[in-house]
Parts: structure tokens; sequence; C-alpha cells
């Protein structure tokens, strides 16, 4: 190895380290502002209290913001698994000309605007007079959750050996049983890693909703962002703490079940 | 196996059904929508927005925004994922867990923490001032500056993870195979290593640049009114002003840029594909 | 194409494809295919990638349908029985093992598959694993296990069911030469044992001539030829047999005269006599197998150039070269040494021992 190579590597380990304090910021900002005594955020704060977890659970709306997310991210989630593993089972397996096209599609809405999405819905909705809130907030939600769950089950499909599946059907399967004991259970990773983002989008999610919700349907990020323009205190600093504990306990589910290494591909 | 090949299709269906009604064709009728006036086939909205100065600098400052910020978490990721590729054990580890964790939290948890780090009184001015660097709180909410560094930071992962992704698959041996050809560190690097992690770098750009010039709630918590991206453009004139014909016809500039990033990434990423 | 007797063998007729027909997309793999394979008979598909064996595999097994033809099993036929219900075992290319089961679980599968209780499987799993001796990594990830254990399990998964026929995609490809040929002993005698019919697919043909009692030579779609291995060594009924089969030297030539069943043939080394039933002015493929040469004058004879002189162990090739570059084989027994590069040496062979096939085209 010459001295160039050395110092090119370290500067990639340096850059390297920099890059994980620089993503970790803000999360551990967000945690230490919210233990915080003062109405003002300083760090370190001046004394550590919980006086702000407790005025947010006083928040008016937030339980109702916090319940309709969920309902919405578990719903549209599962919706999105049923209709995805039928799509990219047809397009990994099936024959049909324009696969590497329609999966293109399938996965695109990750990177379409989502205030153009949330437009296009608005306007279609009510154009066909879908008035309803929650079923509006649904539709458009699983347009957000699917292509995460599209992306890692084309990913997981491709490179899973189908000779499996004849190995079942000549030991006795029918073709659907084989899918159903073979398929499943290994692709049992890829369910989980695409649900668990797919989940998480749709409880982040904010320029889709905010066109689709009503006064009495608020999802969490919307609720968040009001507060913050009505009254940003710390408490704002103890909600945002409750998600990152959220996530917090599904990434180590997550990671002790199909490893971190597993979870970033596809 | 053909016929059964034939008939899997049909479990394509109910997703791509779904996708068309609820995804595609409203879009298709946004773009329609904007590009007509009671009927009748006119481009006098687009017209009117690009003629306007005021628009047109929005424009600039999106895509400015948008590159400025690619280029940052481009320059970042890349020897990140170099030394993330390398990593075994904890420090591994550590490298997953710091992108996962920011990739799990959320945008809305994220541009809220920026927003604190970057008060006059935040942070980061402490940290400054007490380093000796400033005497007097610089102001950086608000300023383009601590819009880029906001959304590098909300999407690095997204650079990181397809340029790691390609240079842990790369084969070992090539850069080995290289050092026995005779080739110095420089001629390696932007002969084997740069172009084999070529198809990550072009996957991370277009996914970042797509969601920069699209995103709506970092800027609004980092930057505000003041400074207006095309996102924001949009919602104001939806939810604020209700102005629905501008709002139309900005969704559909910023739809077409977004599309056009898509085609475009996936015909290079095509063409990078065919070469190897 | 010629069936030889069978009298050790029994009934040619346990397993029948009859007039089968396969076209993907359009483009024809085989077409009007027969092949019977009689009880406990070992037999092999040799031929080069992408001749049809493993599609005949495939469609024997009943994961591909063919577009014609039937296959019986026992005179009953099977054509439209999907492959679950057929109880023909497969040992797949790279085993196949299922990840997310353990080697006991895996053992079992046919047995689950077949509606058998989770707790009552234990005493035949544990025979089958005695079976190919991996008794004692019955709680193991297959993952953990080597090559060599892998096939060891695929064959205990395949056998637990008393399957009527067995299988074997290129079973010994992913193992390395030595254990390889360890498996194949083990393997065979294990089947013996069992009467099994089995039915391997293989592009080897010292791994084909090694485990079969038949070998049916596939080219393009077709049988070539389907024999025991000796007949297919001794005999080949075509070029392609006897290029695929062992080593052997080949010449291009043109038939002058025909005498009393004898060949004239004229090639570019001069006249050569073979026997056959060519027309005059045919266009022909002369081989002979390289331990039927000696070195020195014969009924045949070709005067060559010595390039090399190879020491093989039990036996020392000689490469002649004569006017092109084309490699001509001699094989002598022992070792011998003394033979100079350049030397001028005379490759001679009997007329019997000339084969002669009709050049195509």
């Amino acid at each position: 190895m010459t001295v160039t190579d050395r110092v090119f590597l370290i500067l990639s380990w340096a850059i390297g380290l920099i890059c994980v304090v620089f993503l970790l910021l803000p999360i551990v900002i967000t945690v230490a502002a919210s233990f915080t005594s003062s109405s003002v955020y300083t760090l370190p704060p001046p004394e550590w209290s919980l006086r702000w977890y407790i005025a947010a659970t006083q928040r008016s709306g937030l339980w109702d913001a916090v319940v309709l997310s969920l309902n919405l991210a578990l719903v549209s989630t599962a919706v999105s698994l049923v209709l995805g593993t039928l799509a990219a089972f047809a397009i990994t397996q099936g024959s049909f000309r324009g696969r590497e096209a329609i999966a293109t599609f399938t996965v695109s809405p990750l990177m379409m605007p989502g205030l153009v999405v949330g437009v296009a819905l608005l306007q279609f909705f009510r154009e066909i007079g879908l008035r309803d809130a929650y079923w509006s907030l649904l539709l458009g939600h699983v347009v957000i959750t699917l292509p995460f769950v599209m992306r890692t089950l084309l990913a997981s499909m491709a490179s899973f050996d189908f000779s499996l599946v004849d190995a079942a059907r000549t030991l006795g399967l029918n073709y659907p049983k084989a899918i159903l004991r073979v398929l499943i259970p290994n692709l049992a990773p890829a369910y989980l890693t695409g649900g668990l983002f797919a989940f998480l989008a749709s409880m982040d999610n904010y320029p889709i909703s905010i066109f689709l919700s009503d006064a009495r349907n608020k999802t969490l990020p919307i609720k968040i962002l009001q507060y913050l323009e009505e009254q940003p205190d710390p408490s704002l600093a103890a909600i945002s703490s409750g998600l990152i504990l959220l996530a917090c306990i599904v990434l180590i589910v997550a990671s002790r079940t199909v490893g971190l290494n597993r979870m970033i591909q596809g | 196996m053909r016929a059964r090949g034939d008939r899997i299709g049909f479990l394509a269906v109910p997703g791509l059904a779904f996708l068309a009604v609820i995804y595609a064709l409203p879009l298709v009728l946004l773009l329609f929508r904007a590009a007509q006036i009671d009927g009748q086939v006119s481009f006098a909205e687009y017209r009117l927005f690009f003629t306007d100065q005021y628009n047109l600098n929005v424009l600039w400052r999106t895509l400015r925004v948008a590159f400025l910020t690619t280029l940052l978490a481009l320059i970042i990721a890349y020897p990140t994922a170099i030394a993330m590729a390398r990593a075994r054990g904890i420090w591994l580890s550590l490298f997953l867990v710091a992108m996962v964790l920011p990739m799990s939290v959320g945008v809305v948890v994220k541009a809220f923490a920026w927003s604190i780090l970057f008060r006059t009184r935040g942070v980061l001015n402490d940290i400054l001032m007490s380093l000796g660097i400033t005497e007097m709180p610089i102001r950086m909410l608000f300023t383009e500056t601590a819009l880029i560094i906001g959304a590098a930071n909300v999407f690095l992962p997204f650079m990181v993870l397809p340029i790691y992704a390609v240079m842990r698959t790369m084969d070992g041996r090539l850069p080995e195979a290289a050092v026995t050809l005779g080739a110095g560190p420089y001629f390696r690097f932007f002969h084997v290593t740069l172009p084999l992690s070529l198809p990550g770098v072009v996957a991370g750009c277009a996914f970042v640049f797509s969601l920069a010039i699209s995103m709506y709630v970092i800027p609004s918590l980092i930057v505000g009114e003041q400074q207006q991206t095309l996102s924001m453009m949009i919602a104001r004139s939806f939810l604020y002003l209700r102005n629905e014909a501008l709002g139309a016809t900005i969704s559909s500039v910023l739809l077409i840029i977004a599309v056009a990033v898509v085609l475009g990434s996936s015909l290079l990423a095509a063409r990078l594909g065919g070469q190897r | 194409m010629l069936q030889p007797a069978h009298s050790e063998t029994g009934s040619d007729r346990y397993l029948e494809v009859v007039g089968v027909g396969k076209a993907f997309r359009g483009t024809k793999v085989m077409s009007d295919l027969d092949f019977r394979v009689g009880q406990g008979e070992l037999v092999s598909l040799l031929g080069p990638s992408g001749c049809g064996k493993t599609t005949l595999l495939r469609i024997v097994a009943g994961l591909t349908s063919a577009d014609r033809g039937d296959v019986l099993l026992d005179g009953r036929a099977i054509t439209n029985v999907p492959a679950h219900r057929r109880n023909i075992s497969v040992v797949f290319q790279n085993y196949a093992l299922f990840p997310h089961l353990s080697v006991a679980e895996n053992v079992a599968f046919g047995l689950r598959a077949r509606g058998q209780a989770k707790d009552t499987t234990g005493p035949s799993v544990r025979e089958a694993l005695n079976l190919v001796r991996m008794a004692d990594f019955a709680d193991r990830r297959v993952s953990a296990l080597s090559g060599g254990q892998q096939q060891r399990v695929a064959v205990a998964r395949a056998l637990i069911v008393e399957p009527v026929l067995l299988l074997l995609d290129e079973p010994f490809s992913a193992l390395d030469r030595k254990l390889r040929e360890t498996m194949q002993v083990e393997l065979k005698a294990l089947l013996r044992d069992r009467d099994m019919t089995a039915i391997f697919v293989t592009h080897d043909q010292d791994e084909a001539m090694g485990v079969s009692d038949r070998i049916a030579v596939m080219n393009a779609g077709r049988i070539e030829q389907f024999a025991a291995p000796s007949t297919l060594y001794a005999q080949p009924e075509t070029a392609f047999v006897m290029d695929f089969v062992g080593l052997s030297t080949r010449l291009a030539g043109k038939v002058t005269d025909v005498a009393e069943g004898e060949l004239r043939i004229e090639t570019a080394y001069g006249t050569l006599r073979g026997t056959g039933t060519v027309p005059v002015g045919a266009r022909v493929t002369l081989g002979v197998r390289p331990e039927l040469i000696q070195p020195q004058e014969g009924e045949n004879t070709l005067e060559v150039t010595l390039a090399d002189a190879m020491v093989l162990g039990s036996k020392t090739q000689l490469h002649g070269v004569a006017q092109d570059n084309d490699r001509l084989l001699c094989e002598v027994p022992g070792i011998r040494t003394g033979l100079a590069r350049g030397t001028r040496l005379r490759f001679g062979w009997s007329v019997a021992d000339t084969l002669v096939y009709e050049a195509e085209g």
C-alpha cells in the first residue's frame, strides 16, 4: 500500500466518522432539547426536567392525530404488502413484455414530488366525488407505501432461487402451496424491511396528507407543523423524541430478526 | 412454462390498476388541466408563469438548492461509502445505525431539529462562539446555506446506501488486478474504482436530486416564507392564496422536471449497466 | 435409434417418454423424442449445455409441460399428473435445500407435504439421515453445511418419500474432483441397494460412465445414441458421440472407391481405408481412438511429426502433426521418454478400428 493509498483511506475514514456524527446530530439535539426545564431551546439545558413531556400529552388533538397516523400507516402498509406481493411476483416470474418498465413505474412514486401527487389526488378525488377525508388519506397513503414494498420485494424476488419452489413441488406440494410454504418464509426479511420503511414513510408523510386531510382528520406530521406555527415550545421536542423512541424500538426489533445489513438492501 | 408465465402476469393487475387510477391518472389530468383554459388547449398559464421574473427566480433557486444539496451529499457520501465498505464488526454496525436510524426518524422531526440548531441563540452559535470563531451570533436560520446543510443531512443516507451497495459487491480482486498491472493509486481510482461505482453514484444523485427539488417540510421550517421554492409556492397557492390555476401550473412544471430526472437517470443507469 | 437388448434390467418399459416435443418462445428444443428406461436401471442423460437434457428431466418430473407427446410410468400415462402427485423425487443442481429450514426439517419436508404430522416424522428422518451418514447434523442450518454434506441431505430428502423414480440434475457439479468420485461410488451403491430407478443429467462423460448402466447422449434436442458405456465408447453411432465420449483423432475425407465392404477414403494425408456403408463420393469424418493407434506402420498409416509427448502416468500421449495444424493423438501404455519433439513418426492402426461417418450437410 502506497502513502497515497494510506492518506486516501484515512481521509475516507475521517469523513465517514464526521458523516456519522452529522447524521446523528439532529436526533441527539432533539432528545437533549426535550429534557430542558427552560421554555426556550438552549443547550445544554439549564436544568433537566420532564415538564415538556407532560405538556406534550396535554396538547389538544395530539392523541387523535397519533391514532389516525397509526391507523393509516398500518392499513396502507398491509394493503401494499398484499398488492406488492402479487405484482412483484408477476413482474419477476411472468413472461409478458415491458416488465422492466412496469417495475420502474411501480417504484416511481418514491421520486415524484409529494406535493404534486397531493394536489393531483385532491383534484381527482374532488372530481370523482370522494369527499371522505379518511378514505382519501388511505388511498393516498397506499400510493406512498406501495413503492417501498415493491422496491424490496422486487429485489429479493429477483435474487430468490425458484428451484426451491420446484423442489417443494416434487416433494408433494402443489404450486400455490409451494409458494406459500417456501417463497414467503424465505422472503420474510424483505417483508419486514419493506413493510417497516413503508410504515415509517406513511407515519412521516406531510406533503400528500396536507391536501387530503380536513379539520377533523389531521395526521401527526400535520399536527406537529401546526403546533410549530401556533406555539413552538419544547413540548415539540418531546413529541419528536417520542417518535425517535418509536423508530428505535422498531429498529431494534428489526435488526434482531433480520440484521441491519439486510435492511438496507434493495 | 410459457402458459404459466403468461397467466402469472395477471397477478400484477390489482396493484398496477391501483397505481394507474390513483396515481398516474390524477397526474396526467393535472398536466392536462394546466394546459387548458375553459376546455381550450392553451399554454397561457405557462407563458404567464415563465414571464414573471419572481417565478423564474424561485425556479432557479429550487434547482440551485437541489443541485448544491446533491453535491454536498455526494462529497460526504462517497468517502463514507468507501470507509463503510471496509468497515467490519462494531464499526460497520455504527455506520449502519447512523444510516438507518435517521432514515426511520422522518423528515418532520429532523427538519425541526435543524431549526433548533440554526436558531440565532442556538447550539451551533454557542459552539462557534465558545471556539472563538465568531464573537457575535451569526444569523443562520432563514439562509440558503442552512437549507442546503439541513437538506443534505436529511437525504444523506439515500446517497450513501446505493454507493455503499455497489462498493461492497465490487470484486475486491479488481483493484488488486490493477495493481499487478502497474496502476498507481490515482489511475486505479479513476480507471477502476470510480467507473465501477458510477451506477451507485447515478442512482444516489438522481434520488437525492428528485427529493431535493420537491422538498417542502425542510425549507418551510429552515428558511420560511422569505425564500420560496417551487414546492412552497404550490402549497401557498393552494392552501393560502386559493389560486388553483397557478398551483396546478407550478405543479406541472415541477412534475415535468421530476419525470425528466427519473427518465434521464434510468437511461444513464441502463447505459452504465450495458457497458458491463 | 438402436436400442440394445437389456436382459439384466428386465423390462425396458418402466419409464417411457413417447414422441415428446417442446418449444420455448417458438424455438424448438426437442421434437418427437423417445426415451425408455427399465426398472432399477441407472441411466444418464449426457450432452453439452443446451442440448435439452435438463428440459427432458423437467418434463419427466412434471415441472415443465411438454407441448406434445406422453410420459408413461409403469404403463400408466402421467402426462397430465401435476409434479406434486407424481412421487418422482429430484436432486437439484445446487441441491435447492430450503434455507429457512434445518437439515431435519428439509428431510421431513416431503412427508409433511403428504400430510404426515410433525411429531411422527422423527424415525423416518433419522433413518434417512443415517442412510447418508448425516444423522449428527439433523439440527444444523443448511447454510452451515459443506457442498458434499448438502448433497447428502438433498439425497436423503429425495429418498425419504420412497419415490418411484429419482432424477438428479448435475448432482456432482458443485463438488471438487476428489469428493465427486467418492460421492459417485457412495450414491451408486445406495441406489443399487434400494433398487432405485434413477436418471442422472450430466455434461461430464466420466461421471456418466461411472454411475450408469446406460447413457443417452443428447445433442440439439435429440438422443444420438442410447447404450451401455462400453458400447458407446467402442461403437459410437455418430461422429458427435465419438467426439463427445472419450478422446479421438479425427480426419476429414471423401470416399473414392468401395470394394467388398471396404472404403477407400481420400484425405489430406493420403488414402486411408475403413468399413461402412457410405456411397462413393460422400464426404466423411474419420475417427480413431488414440489407444488403438500404434507408433508404427499398420493397415492405415500416417506420417507425422511429433509435437509433444505428454507423460500422464499410466500412459503417454503422443501428439503428432501432419500437413496442417490438426493434432493426431496416439496413446501408448506406460511411460515413454526419449522422444524428442520434431521426430518423424508413423501412426498406424487397423481398418476395423477406423470409425467412418458420413459428414453432415
